[in-house]
């Protein structure tokens, strides 16, 4: 790496001032932190972002950049059960375009590089249309084409079934897809049928696009647009095996770009190469090489930033002591970051369990535990202006979310003790209230997580000042057999959460697949039944509200926080780490400072 | 001699056996791999089955057992069924990670050896001199230093020696955070400056602890022969101190060093995964731990049947090295 | 297998079973512990490495009892300062660092006494056993230990801490189940000897049964290597602990130990320093002296050996 000789200097000369600066600012959140032209805020929308979509902007060309993460990148096709992971996404962002771009925010836009649109043409039955532009070509110089869409789609819609219902293709997940009947109109024009409305379709198509024309080539396969659910056993059989097995870790010649960035080495469990794409349809520019490293443990990668060996962090696991070591390197012209991510804990109530199925048992515990306590402890380290979160299906940055819990759930033991009292439980000699029999104590059942072995305690302490007995439940594999099976009084995880609120039906619906507490609030049931058969996302983000009211008011689960992304940078101009897609989502756009 | 090595190899097979299955069932026995399955979205539990069946993880252990011990003894050491590992084979990702491990502890014990055996006869030669204090001191310190705190120490420390370095012109030298990606281009002088810059830290951390036991090892075992009636007799034959220390005595203290050299393999293994952990590598340490928390069969039963196959391997060695060495001792 | 052995937990030549066992005559057995004790007394860094122990098995387990924060207090702010009310801080949830420190060095020393005692009475009993009875026991007992040797014990605490349990005294046992075979081997050893000796056949001729050859007759004979490879194995226990548990695979929440507190704030080295040092102290102190109260108990036992050793 080369290194200019005079910036010791200057940096030595700006430490001296920056460090009084940082010992003034007692410890509060520096995301809004010096050498940068723009806010951390701010540099959650891409340059290239305007109101109807993204163009990749002009950028200053730039030498490599090494980027740390937690985990290692494993394979190309990230949409097989076997290799789905986030760290996956984190490098094929870059390589692998689609329909959207998501930005900081969670906002979609459309991916205007290599889409001319992406329209709804028919509303009943719902008829989506995806025109993709013309001359966009993968690196090997093969069109990136309505063929890579239609193999998308094939591969994940679970349409073709096996003789004995089983599945050729290994998909991590068919949300959506299987709702679809898809075909190429032209080599330009993806239509999808769907059976019933569905109105995420914005979420298809957006890092699910692999080069056909490589299965076609190694698998044997003269066009796969032909491939239908009717086609020989045997065809979709060869399609599927290169599908599930061959993209993974990587292989040159099978492995092609048609973003900003192609892949160009990778060593196992160590390391992914990305380069600019000589054959990429958008504005030139960018670091001419990504190195997208892995660095398990996060103090090693601030230290790595700190010594020079990366230019980006990025975490997708809070962790106090980094985030420290980060926030005090800002004199050396690091700036640090911590925005939410995409999981968030909650506590599950189990509706079986005797003592909780009482209404004032519930509301009195959601009413004793200190949220914001918790998160000062846990999470303002990270991110100094986290807050409790106040729904089960939105997130704050999210079109319609409302804090629905903030009443519910204020930390006021004195509250919660008149809760019960009113409902006629009296407390005992050990200051447990009890009644008829029944004593408010009960199990909070968690994984050997250390941050969540933390929130028990401070909830025990909590919540015996409210006369409620909580217990410890620390096993390493409840989320193994026990959390499906509802063997827990409260379950202590974190659902993953995102823009598209369709897969949280499954979680509270009564009976639903992932309802494991046995929640049941027909109200809510009957919104999200209407929410999902829309074709508008906005109606159906409205009745979603209406859902996760209903949910609040049965005193089912309560959120506790969002779990924060934290990242670190130093040399470029904006970094934001993207929930779902990593730092590297506009990396194309990265200039040097 | 081959006759002897050939019995402690068979003896082996057993205990290999046994041992593979004791760890099969406990890997098997300590949670589902496919855990994490449950909380994507849109996965029902038929799929979960679905998916356990075609991994063969609904069959009984004993059964899986035998399937995989057939597989790997025909050379098919199978493929990662963690998920997120995308069906990694296992036989590249063990043989990989113990090159990474191995480069950094074969230069790191080569150098405790040479300088533990150095110090260490020093020490013996000018007993109760301030060498011999301060160096027995240092190794006992060293002996009680627990590694992790050594390599972090000289990790912090490397950085802020980096800091000086940069403050004072000169490029950046100690690397925290792993083997460079690409490896070392360059001219010559650049390869060495980039070679030393990745390896010195953890070399340091792992050589120091092996460095204390070396050396009193070796200190020990030297006074003891200088003490003995054969050193004594060619003392009074006239012949030379140094020709004394290093024709009869040096020889003969060679011999526990070298046993202690191939038997100290399990400890210098879980050394070299700590070190590794604090600095980044990914070798047999970050393997283990990883293939631990996925519940990963396949891929601990690679760690586990190479580590073993090692440790018998070294364990041998040191016999054969300590009947060729010692020729009182007869292998038969 | 070669039979050398390393002691190399411990780290010291153990010449044990090449060395002349020390053979006491019976009626004078306490003027020998006399002896021992003297030699143990003068031995002055045995004395303030004793001293420092105390201090810290003190310090563990009526500290506690004294300190005005519990361990579990998690009332205070993070990450406070050094200061009066925190001598050494507190942590991310608010925990007082010293409180925390002596509940911490409570756990390690729990489990490495009790692996020092379960090691030592298995190993002796295994050694004992072997050494004594030879043919298929020994056989049997030897091929054991090879089994047990060709599985890294890191391996085996990270599959039973992750998947099982990862309670103070599970972590204990899995030490345990490991530490005992240097001890078998060294007793094994000098049982071999040992066994050969007139005094042992004298037993057997009177009719003596095999528990009581070993336990009235061996083990006295041996106990001064057994205290030194005891008092080793608290050490070696200690810093295998502490190493699991900062890789992650030993003691887990709510139990703790000196590993896990440096696990948990060794990333504070650059920004508050007293939250790795204070537990870094603890540990190799503890080490430290348990280490040399090994040194002065050999030399103490074997007074042949202090010629050699300085």
């Amino acid at each position: 790496m080369r290194r200019t000789k005079a910036l010791p200097a200057i940096a030595l000369v700006a430490s001296a001032s920056l460090v009084l600066g940082a010992c003034g600012g007692g410890g509060g959140g520096s995301s809004d932190a010096n050498g940068g032209d723009s806010t951390i805020a701010e540099m959650a929308v891409a340059r290239g972002e305007s109101a109807d979509g993204y163009t990749a902007p002009e950028t200053k060309e730039s030498d490599q950049v090494v980027v740390s993460t937690d985990k290692a990148f494993t394979a190309y096709n990230n949409a097989t059960e076997d290799a789905n992971q986030s760290y996956n996404t984190f490098a094929l962002v870059l390589t692998q375009p689609g329909a959207h771009i998501l930005n900081g925010n969670n906002k979609y836009s459309l991916n205007k590089n290599v889409m001319e649109s992406v329209e709804v043409t028919s509303k009943s039955p719902q008829v989506v249309t995806w025109k993709l532009k013309k001359g966009v070509t993968w690196s090997d110089g093969e069109a990136w084409d309505c063929d890579d869409f239609y193999l998308a789609w094939f591969s994940q819609s679970n349409s073709a079934k096996k003789a004995d219902a089983g599945k050729y293709f290994k998909a991590a997940g068919t949300t959506g897809y299987d709702l679809m009947s898809g075909e190429c109109k032209d080599d330009q024009t993806f239509v999808g049928s769907f059976s019933s409305p569905y109105p995420d379709y914005i979420g298809l198509f957006n890092n699910d696009v692999l080069p056909a024309h490589i299965l076609e080539k190694n698998a044997g396969v003269a066009d796969i647009t032909k491939l239908n659910k009717d086609s020989a056993a045997a065809d979709i059989q060869k399609a599927a095996d290169f599908w599930n097995e061959k993209w993974n870790g990587f292989t040159k010649d099978l492995m092609p770009g048609a973003g900003p960035y192609v892949l160009t080495a990778f060593e196992p469990n160590q390391s992914v190469t990305l380069e600019r794409n000589p054959k990429w349809i958008g504005a030139k520019g960018g670091p001419a090489k990504i190195i997208l490293k892995a660095v398990p443990d996060p103090v090693a990668q601030a230290q790595a930033l700190e010594n020079g060996e990366v230019a980006v962090n990025s975490m997708a696991q809070p962790d106090a002591n980094a985030a420290t070591k980060l926030k005090g390197l800002s004199a050396q012209g690091i700036t640090f970051g911590a925005g939410p991510g995409l999981s968030f804990e909650h506590l599950d109530i189990q509706f079986k369990n005797p003592v909780l199925a009482k209404e004032e048992v519930r509301k009195a515990f959601f009413m004793c535990v200190k949220r914001q306590d918790i998160i000062d402890k846990l999470i303002s380290e990270v991110q100094s202006d986290a807050k409790p979160l106040g729904s089960l299906i939105f997130f704050p940055k999210d079109e319609g979310y409302k804090d629905v819990y903030a009443e519910k759930a204020k930390g006021d033991p004195a509250a919660a003790k008149k809760i019960l009292g009113d409902a006629g439980w009296t407390q005992g000699a050990d200051g447990v209230f009890a009644k008829d029999g029944l004593r408010a104590s009960f199990r909070i059942s968690h994984t050997d997580i250390p941050r969540r072995k933390q929130t028990v305690e401070l909830i025990q302490g909590q919540c015996k000042e409210a006369g409620i007995e909580v217990k410890d439940d620390t096993d390493p594999n409840f989320l193994d057999e026990r959390v499906s099976q509802g063997d827990y009084d409260v379950a202590l995880f974190a659902w993953s959460g995102g823009p598209l609120k369709s897969d949280k039906k499954s979680i509270y619906e009564t009976g639903g697949g992932q309802n494991w507490q046995n929640l049941s609030v027909p109200a809510a049931d009957a919104a999200m039944k209407e929410a999902v058969s829309q074709t508008s996302i906005s109606d159906s983000l409205k009745l979603f509200a209406k859902a996760d009211e209903e949910i609040a008011n049965a005193y089912g689960s309560l959120p506790l926080f969002q779990m924060p992304n934290m990242w670190a940078f130093k040399g470029l101009d904006r970094v934001y780490f993207q929930s779902y897609y990593g730092a590297l989502w506009n990396a194309n756009e990265w200039q040097t400072k | 001699m081959i006759q002897y090595i050939l019995r402690r190899l068979l003896i082996s097979i057993p205990i290999l056996l046994i041992g593979s299955f004791a760890c099969y069932v406990l890997v098997a026995t300590a949670g589902n791999p496919l855990a994490e399955m449950r909380f994507r979205p849109g996965v029902t539990e038929a799929d979960l089955r679905a998916a356990e069946v075609a991994l063969g993880l609904d069959k009984p252990v004993v059964i899986r057992y035998w399937n995989w011990l057939t597989d790997f003894l025909s050379g098919d050491w199978g493929q990662s069924i963690a998920l997120g590992q995308a069906k990694t084979a296992v036989f590249p990702a063990v043989t990989d990670a113990l090159w990474t491990t191995g480069r950094l502890v074969i230069g790191a014990e080569l150098l405790a050896l040479t300088l533990g055996v150095a110090v260490g006869v020093l020490a013996a030669v000018r007993q109760y001199s301030i060498f011999d204090y301060l160096a027995t001191s240092t190794a006992f310190l060293m002996f009680s230093m627990p590694i992790f705190c050594v390599a972090v120490i000289v990790k912090n420390y490397g950085i802020q020696f980096n800091n000086v370095l940069e403050s004072m012109g000169l490029d950046r030298w100690l690397t925290t955070a792993g083997p460079r990606p690409g490896g070392f281009t360059g001219s010559f002088g650049e390869v060495i400056f980039k070679y030393t810059g990745t390896f010195l830290l953890p070399t340091v951390a792992l050589m120091l602890i092996s460095f204390a036991a070396y050396s009193r090892f070796e200190r020990a075992s030297m006074l003891e022969i200088l003490h003995s009636d054969f050193v004594r007799t060619a003392r009074a034959k006239g012949i030379s101190q140094g020709r004394v220390i290093f024709r009869h005595a040096f020889r003969n203290a060679l011999i526990p060093v070298s046993t202690l050299f191939s038997l100290n393999f399990g400890a210098v293994l879980s050394g070299a995964i700590i070190t590794e952990t604090v600095f980044g590598w990914a070798g047999m340490g970050t393997l283990l731990v990883n293939s631990v928390r996925q519940f990963d069969p396949p891929m601990l039963m690679g760690w586990l049947a190479v580590t073993a196959t090692l440790i018998v391997l070294f364990n041998l060695i040191a016999d054969v090295v300590y009947g060729i060495l010692d020729p009182r001792i007869r292998l038969g | 297998m070669a039979n050398i052995n390393l002691a190399s937990e411990g780290g010291v030549v153990n010449s044990a079973p090449q060395s002349d066992s020390h053979e006491f005559d019976a009626t004078k057995t306490r003027t020998q512990g006399q002896l021992v004790l003297r030699r143990f007394l003068r031995h002055r860094l045995a004395m303030v490495s004793l001293a420092v122990f105390v201090f810290l098995v003190l310090f563990a387990f009526v500290g506690p009892f004294v300190w005005t924060y519990d361990y579990e207090d998690v009332t205070s702010k993070s990450y406070q300062p050094m200061s009066g009310a925190h001598p050494l801080g507190t942590t991310q949830v608010g925990k007082d660092m010293l409180a925390l420190l002596m509940r911490g060095t409570g756990y390690s020393l729990q489990i490495a006494l009790i692996v020092a005692a379960l090691a030592t009475a298995i190993g002796v009993t295994f050694g004992a056993l072997a050494g004594y009875l030879r043919g298929f026991i020994d056989t049997a007992l030897m091929r054991l230990v090879d089994l047990l040797l060709i599985i890294p014990q890191i391996a085996v605490a990270a599959i039973v801490v992750k998947g099982f349990s990862g309670s103070w005294y599970v972590v204990a046992l899995v030490l345990a189940a490991f530490a005992w075979m240097s001890i078998a081997r060294i007793t094994r050893g000098e049982t071999l000897s040992l066994a050969q000796r007139e005094f042992i056949e004298a037993a057997r001729a009177c009719g003596a049964s095999t528990p009581r050859i070993i336990f009235k007759h061996l083990v006295p004979n041996m106990i001064g290597s057994i205290t030194v490879n005891a008092t080793l194995a608290i050490a070696a226990a200690v810093l295998t602990e502490a190493a699991l548990s900062f890789l992650g695979l030993g003691v887990q929440p709510p139990d703790t130990s000196l590993g896990v507190i440096v696990l948990e704030n060794y990333g504070q080295f650059m920004n508050r320093p007293w939250l790795f040092w204070g537990p870094f102290i603890v540990l190799v102190s503890l080490s430290l002296a348990v280490n040399f109260i090994g040194d002065g108990l050999r030399d103490a036992f074997d007074p042949r050996q202090t010629k050699v050793r300085a």
